[in-house]
């Protein structure tokens, strides 16, 4: 409600998008899996922190892998259990707001694989899934932007960090299921349309730099057609 | 100091570092390994203790004294975490114990934070003084399958410490809540990874006699068996027999490693008189030497079957080089198969791959320039400050899940 205010106040400056970063402290949990049963035993017992580190924080990689958590990239890999694998990777973890649903929901698709396929070997000693969790360090970068030209300067270089803390964690700590960017774009700039072409990104289908670079093209877009409508 | 980064690594991390500097000052950091030159540790040491002291962080770095005898035992646990079977008797852990012992009596042990890097030192945790501090073992081997006796005996002292670090997830023993995994780093602008120019690379290879006619395969390591500098030469020979090469293999001494100079002999006596094999052993602080070595390279390799980390290789990514690693320690994580480099499980393997990228320049380019953001944005000195730092912090702050700095 206060958001919708301020856009209908057209007066008042809009709020400054104020990029900020995560990093991350890797925390082992000492717990490892050799075989789809281990796996599955574990994953309905690690903490919340851990399933978040292996789905959540997986688009975190800077390079884009097959899969889209790493249960699936893992399962994939070294079990070699490419139909599962594909399940898994359709899981969204954004549509889920309590983790301990998410973990229900990874665990259905690998219980129903068990059933069907019950003889499963172990990985080769050293391709064992080790369980992880992580600490996190929020901290703003000192960039402000005041408007849509000031932003595209931040965004072609700001660390990737940032992209992925406003682009992607966002989704887990906002009440509506978008990113820190679109809601500036549509809330504080009035500019429902920038919102909607980032919100069609799809955010399982890219690596960070290329998140970087489509946002980077909408807004590109959006300044071009306001300096052509500003034309008299 | 740290500014002298900006431009260079992620400037978050550089600006996290600062904040949590602030948030840290007025207390102590103190690192403590077993020697000052030769080997990963050391080296970082020598980097980042400067730098942290240039952030006002009152920090020192303590080295543990011993004898021949004290490294030979030092070595022998070091093989057998890695997994060799060493045989061991209740004297000589005694003895290791009593070095340390005179150590603790030597090295003020008062300090806020105190790494304890690898096992030499690690009794020193008998000896911590009373009153709130922090304890951690770093650890730098790769202990993902140890010699479970001497294993077991060193945990005795692990689990006397706070925390642990490990370079890998596989290394850690889950024996603590707080067990962390902070990868090492190079430093880009130390004399070892510093931008050099045409005249300085090819004065170094005309120094060494290495003719630059050729493309140069190259693995730069300590002599030592899990380095398998006998698996390169004849990964070597393979690659001969498709496309002409010339292998460099250079190492350097390390004061705490008395079986190099047996493992050096026999890859000399296996090199033969092949006039394409360069042997290079390189006395402390040839840097420069390495750098160049590593810029002249057509291929570089860290054919290793176990490993720490292999620092070796984020250094070849970091000059843009493909580089090729065994699949074992930390490789993996530097080495994104496929995207950033090769991993290999065998010798055929490696010469399989030199060949590929002697042959390949569109692909061997493209994945340098990978490997050299990948390591930018992963194990350059800054982000392991940075999580040395951030460590001290989650621990003072009773280990929150999210900690928000303003």
């Amino acid at each position: 409600m206060a958001i919708k205010k301020k856009i209908r106040n057209n007066n008042k400056e809009p709020e400054p998008f104020v990029f900020k970063k995560c990093a991350t402290i890797m925390k082992s949990t000492g717990r490892y899996a050799r075989n789809l049963y281990e796996l599955r035993d574990i994953i309905s017992i690690i903490s919340e922190e851990s399933i978040f580190h292996h789905t959540y924080q997986f688009f975190m990689k800077s390079h884009v892998m097959e899969f889209t958590n790493d249960f699936a990239q893992w399962i994939a890999d070294y079990l070699f259990e490419r139909t599962l694998a594909e399940r898994l990777s359709n899981i969204d973890p954004y549509s889920f707001k309590d983790i301990n649903e998410l973990r229900k929901a990874i665990l259905v698709p690998i219980n129903e694989h068990l059933e069907e396929f019950p003889q499963q070997r172990d990985v080769f000693p050293g391709n064992e899934f080790y369980f992880n969790e992580t600490a996190t360090i929020v901290f703003p970068l000192g960039i402000k932007a005041k408007n849509l030209a000031e932003f595209l300067i931040a965004i072609r270089y700001v660390d990737m960090e940032s992209i992925y803390y406003h682009f992607y964690e966002a989704r887990t700590r906002l009440d509506n299921p978008y990113d820190d960017f679109s809601n500036w774009f549509e809330f504080s700039l009035g500019k429902r349309e920038l919102a909607n072409s980032v919100r069609s990104i799809d955010p399982f289908m890219h690596n960070i730099e290329s998140i970087r670079q489509q946002i980077v093209r909408a807004v590109e877009l959006e300044l071009k057609r306001d300096m052509e409508e500003s034309i008299p | 100091m740290i500014d002298r980064y900006l431009g260079i690594s992620p400037k978050g991390d550089i600006l996290l570092i600062k904040r949590l500097c602030q948030r840290l000052k007025g207390l102590s950091m103190l690192h403590i390994n077993s020697t000052r030159e030769g080997g990963g540790v050391a080296e970082i040491l020598q980097r980042m203790v400067p730098l942290l002291e240039g952030l006002e962080v009152a920090v020192r770095w303590e080295v543990i004294e011993g004898d021949n005898r004290f490294f030979d035992i030092t070595k022998k646990i070091h093989n057998a975490l890695q997994g060799y079977p060493e045989e061991f008797t209740d004297e000589m852990w005694q003895y290791h114990y009593e070095i340390n012992r005179r150590n603790a009596k030597r090295i003020d042990l008062n300090a806020d934070m105190v790494f304890v890097h690898d096992p030499q030192p690690a009794p020193l945790v008998d000896f911590r003084p009373d009153g709130k501090n922090i304890w951690i073992w770093r650890c730098h081997i790769d202990l993902s399958n140890p010699y479970k006796p001497v294993c077991d005996r060193l945990m005795k002292y692990y689990e006397k410490y706070d925390a642990g670090i490990y370079h890998v997830s596989k290394f850690a023993r889950g024996a603590k809540a707080f067990e962390f995994i902070v990868p090492p780093s190079i430093d880009p602008l130390s004399e070892k990874n510093r931008e050099l120019s045409d005249q300085e690379i090819q004065e170094v290879l005309e120094r060494f006699q290495i003719p630059n006619d050729r493309p140069m395969i190259l693995q730069v390591s300590r002599f030592d068996r899990f380095k398998d500098p006998i698996g390169v030469i004849k990964a070597y020979r393979i690659v001969k027999t498709y496309n002409d090469c010339i292998l460099v293999l250079a190492g350097s001494p390390a004061t705490d490693d008395p079986e190099g100079e047996q493992v050096l002999q026999e890859v000399r006596d296996y090199a033969s008189d092949d006039p394409d094999i360069k042997i290079l052993l390189l006395p402390p602080y040839s840097d420069r030497d390495i750098n160049a070595l590593q810029r002249a390279a057509t291929v570089v390799l860290q054919k290793s079957l176990k490993e720490g980390f292999g620092l070796t290789v984020s250094e070849a990514m970091w000059k843009g080089k493909p580089v090729i690693g065994g699949a074992v320690g930390g490789i993996p994580l530097q080495i994104i198969h496929r995207v950033t480099g090769f991993l290999v499980y065998s010798i055929e393997g490696a010469a399989f791959r030199i060949r590929q990228f002697l042959n390949n320049p569109e692909m061997t380019a493209k994945m340098g320039e990978r490997g050299r953001e990948h390591v930018r944005q992963n194990f350059l000195i800054t982000r392991q400050i940075r999580d040395y730092l951030s460590i001290w912090y989650y621990i003072l702050k009773g280990g929150k899940r999210v900690l928000e700095l303003g």
